[in-house]
């Protein structure tokens, strides 16, 4: 079973997404922070991480920085409500940037395009 | 004569007493021998009488000759002539001694009156020279204004003669005279007090125009009440003095005075105002580049000897100081004629004239005859009609703008070199004037130019600032957006299952109504921020409102192990809202509060001078992005992954509100908002 990985700080969302994808058949692990992400993948390996930006303690271009630097091949999404990270070079690392939406097919469709590539 | 008779008289019967005595003598000795001592002895005795009288007579002969003399001493020293002629009475008679005595004593007495004559001699020299060489007109008059006495200087000044003024009333030598002399004169008549008079303006009938400090004494002369004033001409010196104060009012004028016309009207109208500089008219002429020429751009001065006297008469020093603080606003309605005349010449300059020679060579012409001087054309001849004029040019950073043209006509007074220099000045200023007007001009094009950019450059970070909000709204917003839809998405499908999990459609309903709260709250903040409450304004004590915000926070300090250390001073009590300072406090402090690391401090000072109420809030955080220093206080700034980035906008708005502003430094560690709130 692929095993992905959530990071959001906004719990209600956090949990909307790990629902989500239990359903969709992947193993959900979550963090609420980019330094818990950090962490997690410190010990874990995943599939997949689905990284917001603005979250409190680390962010998710710090994060993306320190997670890569643990996993290089690890691919990573990531899903925000701000459009306009997508100009920061330090975003453009990440496999995908993905503008957050109610509708969770885009980051439902990328994901197992990401997983089903590595495998 | 009668003195001759006397003595002949005298000496005959001398002889005839001898002839008889001596005789009946004789014929005695003859006649009887015995009788003969008798007879000698009776002769005898009648000789001794003759011999007596005859004494007497010869004496009174004799005194009277030295009685005259002792008598003309007497009528000479009566008339005070003690000069006498040397002589001498024979003897040493009492006469004799007495008239020598005379002598040494009229020799003593002319000495005397000689030494005195030196002295007054002296004295006379000494006052004449004082009234001929003190630089001072005098005027004697008695109780009637009568001209008694005036000095020659008086005399020269006032070009009169002395009959002129013999016998005349003060007020006929005068065409113009300062009120205050005149009630200066009578006060004194009543007083008999010394009054001096300060820049009394005089204008004698011949137009002689000064301005004099005049002192007003009182005498008795011979009984007579007699009233001296001594004139001491300040004229040169006022006019220096004014002509200082002229420039420099007409140089803060002219940097006040944009509209150059107004700047231009003036400089004339010092140049031809009667204590000014003494010119009669003044006329303006500027290069027209495009044409060539030298076109009548301005004139001031009278047109007909009525109105000169007209503004003569009304010229005081104080009225050129009026001219020149309310400056010339071209109401004038004096010399329209020449204005016209002026306005309406124009002179080429590729012609040799008297004037295109002034403009080229950048040199001051004074022409003394116009009638007979070679240079001047019949055409200027007749157009400026006038003996005597000075042509200056306007020099303004070595090129010459145009020339000034002054003259004497109406009071044909000569033009002096004094005048001449000053009308220099004058044309400088006037020259700087125009080309700085000229500058001027065109910066003022350049500043609208620079002011449209600027505007263009306020509208693009406006436009910027509107696209930072937007970004920050679509952030807030859609991260509960994207919550409520993908739980609403979730009870749709939950719905469609046989049979749906309540549980889960209620906790996703419940989790919408939560995100929709979060929604309505953003909205309500920009809402505040957008459209404030009213304000309830009262007086408060600012560190009521900082204690209460610091009881409201002091459990989140505690949570976070930031220490809140107060130091309230006592300030004032100032006119605000409660709420929405308390609004205030809450957001800087809880700012502070995210920037402070644990076991840090925030700290909370208040202060007043005598006219602000001061609060600074510090803490020890990482301070704040000298970038975003100035951006701190926009709408939807913010540095927090929670937040609109409404609170310091906010802040600033309300303090705004209370007239005060806020600021914000970086200190060693952290960083300092400093409120201010004016005292009411």
């Amino acid at each position: 079973m692929k095993k992905i990985l959530i990071v959001e700080d906004e719990q209600h969302q956090r949990e909307l997404y790990v629902m989500e994808l239990q359903e969709e058949g992947y193993e959900v692990d979550q963090a609420a922070n980019g330094k818990e992400a950090v962490d997690k993948v410190k010990v874990n390996k995943y599939d997949c991480v689905v990284l917001d930006i603005r979250m409190p303690e680390m962010d998710g271009i710090e994060a993306l920085g320190k997670i890569l630097s643990r996993d290089k091949k690890v691919p990573i999404i990531i899903y925000t409500a701000y459009s306009n990270y997508k100009s920061n070079f330090m975003t453009w690392t990440a496999d995908a940037y993905i503008t957050k939406s109610s509708n969770l097919k885009e980051l439902k469709d990328k994901i197992k395009e990401l997983v089903s590539a590595r495998s | 004569m009668k003195d001759k008779l006397l003595q002949f008289f005298a000496i005959t019967l001398f002889i005839i007493v001898i002839a008889v005595t001596t005789s009946i003598t004789i014929s005695m000795y003859f006649i009887n021998a015995r009788s003969w001592v008798f007879y000698l002895s009776i002769v005898c005795t009648m000789l001794l009488i003759v011999l007596f009288v005859y004494i007497r007579i010869i004496h009174k002969i004799l005194f009277i000759d030295k009685i005259e003399k002792l008598h003309a001493i007497a009528e000479n020293f009566k008339k005070g002539e003690f000069h006498l002629k040397v002589g001498q009475i024979p003897g040493d008679d009492p006469f004799a001694k007495i008239y020598t005595e005379l002598l040494s004593a009229s020799r003593n007495l002319e000495n005397i009156i000689k030494s005195q004559k030196i002295e007054i001699e002296k004295l006379r020299e000494l006052y004449t020279n004082m009234m001929f060489s003190m630089n001072a007109y005098i005027v004697v008059l008695d109780i009637h204004n009568t001209i008694l006495f005036t000095n020659d200087l008086f005399l020269k000044k006032f070009q009169y003669t002395p009959q002129e003024v013999s016998g005349k009333n003060i007020t006929e030598l005068f065409y113009f005279l300062t009120g205050t002399v005149l009630q200066a004169i009578e006060e004194i008549k009543k007083t008999h007090e010394s009054i001096v008079l300060e820049k009394a303006h005089l204008i004698s009938n011949n137009r002689i125009t000064v301005i004099a400090d005049i002192k007003l004494s009182y005498m008795i002369s011979n009984n007579e009440p007699q009233i001296i004033m001594v004139m001491d001409d300040v004229t040169s010196k006022t006019k220096r003095d004014y002509q200082i104060s002229l420039i420099t009012r007409l140089s803060e004028k002219i940097q006040k005075d944009d509209v150059l016309d107004h700047v231009l009207r003036t400089i004339l109208t010092a140049v031809t105002s009667g204590t000014g500089l003494g010119f009669n008219r003044a006329m303006l002429f500027l290069k027209d580049e495009k044409n060539n020429v030298l076109y009548g751009r301005m004139a001031v001065g009278p047109d007909t000897l009525e109105e000169a006297f007209a503004i003569w008469s009304s010229l005081s020093p104080q009225k050129d100081k009026e001219i020149l603080s309310r400056g010339v606003n071209g109401d004038d309605v004096h010399g329209q004629l020449l204005k016209e005349k002026v306005t309406s010449t124009s002179f080429d300059l590729s012609e040799e004239t008297i004037f295109t020679e002034a403009f080229k060579t950048g040199e001051t012409i004074h022409v003394y005859d116009a009638y007979h001087d070679p240079r001047v054309n019949d055409e200027i001849r007749s157009f400026i009609d006038v003996n005597e004029f000075v042509i200056v040019p306007l020099i303004a950073l070595n090129k010459t703008i145009g020339i000034v043209i002054a003259d004497n006509k109406f009071n044909q007074m000569p033009i002096t070199q004094d005048s001449v220099d000053l009308l220099t000045v004058f044309a400088y200023q006037a020259a700087l004037s125009i080309e700085s007007y000229n500058s001027l001009d065109l910066l003022k094009k350049e500043m609208e130019k620079i002011k449209q950019r600027q505007e263009a450059i306020v509208e693009s970070e406006k436009l910027a600032a509107i696209g930072r909000i937007a970004s920050h709204i679509a952030h807030e917003i859609r991260n509960p957006l994207v919550t409520v839809g993908g739980y609403s998405r979730r009870i749709l499908q939950n719905i469609t299952q046989n049979p749906p999990d309540v549980q889960k459609i209620k906790k996703a309903a419940q989790i919408i109504m939560t995100e929709t709260e979060r929604l309505e709250k953003i909205l309500a903040n920009v809402m505040d921020f957008t459209r404030p409450s009213p304000f309830l304004l009262k007086f408060n004590n600012i560190n009521d409102i900082i204690r209460d915000t610091a009881s409201l926070l002091s459990n989140l300090f505690q949570e976070r192990r930031v220490e809140l250390s107060l130091q309230l001073y006592e300030v004032p009590l100032i006119k605000s809202d409660f709420n929405q300072m308390k609004q205030v406090m809450l957001n800087l402090l809880q700012n502070a509060l995210d920037a402070t690391p644990p076991y840090g401090v925030v700290e909370v000072k208040t202060y007043a001078d005598d006219r602000y109420v001061y609060i600074d809030v510090s803490d020890t955080g990482t301070g704040i992005d000298e970038e975003n220093i100035n951006i701190i206080f926009e709408p939807f700034y913010t540095t927090k992954t929670t937040g609109v980035g409404l609170g310091l906008a906010i802040v600033k708005k309300i303090v705004a509100d209370h007239n005060g502003e806020i600021k914000v430094t970086n200190r060693e560690r952290g960083a300092v908002f400093t409120i201010s709130i004016p005292l009411p």
